[in-house]
């Protein structure tokens, strides 16, 4: 039935299925070629990096300034975890004398992440910089809770657990506070 | 890969058998890649007339498939949002975002009272939509104090992060140092303030250049 049916046009079928064939396999090789450029492009895993350090670095900014007195090991594990280097070696040495103080105030500190940028990233070396915009809310014993801005720069270094915190700072006052002879005021200091 | 290529020929010889017969029947109708494989005079083999096709349709339907399959994930690769963010990514765009950008900064919050046409000329050039009103309501006190106390206010961008390019739009945050100086009293020593600042910036190109559309200031 089949053979016999085919068999009248066979020459326009013959036409239209090699037509085909050689539209598919010409679509197939430019989709398949564009698949692969764009799956190995560099600058899309440059992007995704750039997207991997900021959302690393924002969380270990955020674990970094956030503890509460009630929960100590759990919180401090977590500043532990969050970082590499001499920063990590740093707050393990310190960890005895800052559990008293901080059981000693009392203090439970919060923070949330404003904003924050990627400023450099070095795939290779596995090393990256963040500015990151911090609003850090301190509740102590009998007392109201003190809300302030913070400007935090961190540097970040790549490890087999991902990307970690290994230099942490506030923004440092620029030129224009070291010309003055009397700095009459304060940057907004605090850690 | 030799028996492939012995199985191909032989297909070859079939499909080219196959199509000889009807060249007579309709020469017009024939396009010219199956008129090219019609010169051929071998005699037909029946099985192949209406398995060629099927084989070929086979063939078109799976590369079809294929091409589909990797058009869609191409698609996918390019429409992250990861991949469309230039910031760093393009390091020329990223530089000029940052450096036109923290200039137009220093230059819209740096306001001296002995010269304050160049802090308008620069609000009128740099600023766009949501950023005008914004900027009128933070610089209003400064504006209102400025003659009596002859106040100099200095904002210099000390850090910059460019959080986003996406075509002509971007987004900038700012750390920034404002330094306050007021002689009013010229028998005293002129006194100074200093504000650590920081907020955001979103700008968007226009006529060449990037314009802030929207000052951040996280509800501060």
């Amino acid at each position: 039935m089949a053979v016999r049916r085919l068999q009248v046009p066979k020459n326009r079928w013959a036409a239209v299925t090699v037509g085909l064939v050689v539209l598919a396999a010409v679509f197939a090789v430019w989709s398949g070629w564009s698949w692969y450029r764009a799956a190995h492009d560099d600058s899309a895993a440059y992007a995704r990096a750039r997207d991997q350090v900021l959302a690393a670095g924002e969380q270990a900014v955020q674990n970094m300034n956030t503890l509460d007195h009630a929960d100590l090991t759990h919180g401090l594990d977590l500043w532990e975890a969050s970082t590499t280097g001499d920063l990590h070696t740093q707050l393990v040495q310190g960890r005895a004398d800052f559990e008293k103080q901080v059981q000693q105030a009392q203090t439970v500190t919060t923070a949330r992440v404003l904003s924050g940028a990627v400023t450099e990233l070095d795939d290779r070396a596995g090393r990256a910089s963040v500015m990151i915009a911090l609003r850090i809310s301190v509740q102590a014993p009998q007392s109201a809770p003190a809300a302030k801005e913070s400007r935090m720069l961190g540097e970040l270094t790549r490890t087999p657990d991902g990307w970690k915190l290994s230099a942490l700072g506030q923004a440092p006052m620029g030129d224009s506070a070291a010309v003055s002879p009397q700095p009459s005021a304060q940057p907004s200091a605090g850690q | 890969m030799s028996s492939t290529t012995t199985r191909y020929l032989i297909n070859r010889q079939r499909r080219l058998a196959a199509t000889a017969r009807p060249a007579a029947a309709g020469p017009v109708e024939v396009p010219a890649v199956v008129a090219e494989l019609e010169k051929s005079t071998e005699p037909p083999a029946r099985r192949w007339r209406w398995r060629r096709p099927a084989v070929l349709a086979l063939a078109a339907v799976l590369l079809a498939g294929f091409g589909a399959g990797a058009a869609a994930r191409m698609a996918a690769l390019r429409a992250d949002p990861a991949a469309r963010n230039l910031a760093l990514t393009d390091p020329v765009r990223t530089s000029e975002v940052k450096g036109t950008l923290s200039q137009a900064v220093n230059t819209l919050f740096s306001y001296n009272y002995a010269d304050t046409a160049r802090t308008d000329t620069a609000a009128k050039t740099l600023l766009v939509g949501n950023a005008v009103q914004q900027y009128a309501t933070m610089l209003a006190e400064v504006r209102k104090q400025a003659p009596q106390q002859k106040l100099v206010l200095t904002t210099t961008v000390t850090d910059s992060g460019v959080e986003l390019i996406d075509g002509d739009r971007a987004r900038l945050l700012v750390f920034a140092d404002q330094r306050n100086t007021s002689t009013a009293d010229s028998a005293k020593p002129a006194r100074t303030s200093y504000a650590a600042a920081m907020f955001a910036v979103d700008a968007v190109r226009q006529g060449g250049g990037w314009r802030i559309a929207n000052i951040d200031t996280f509800n501060q």
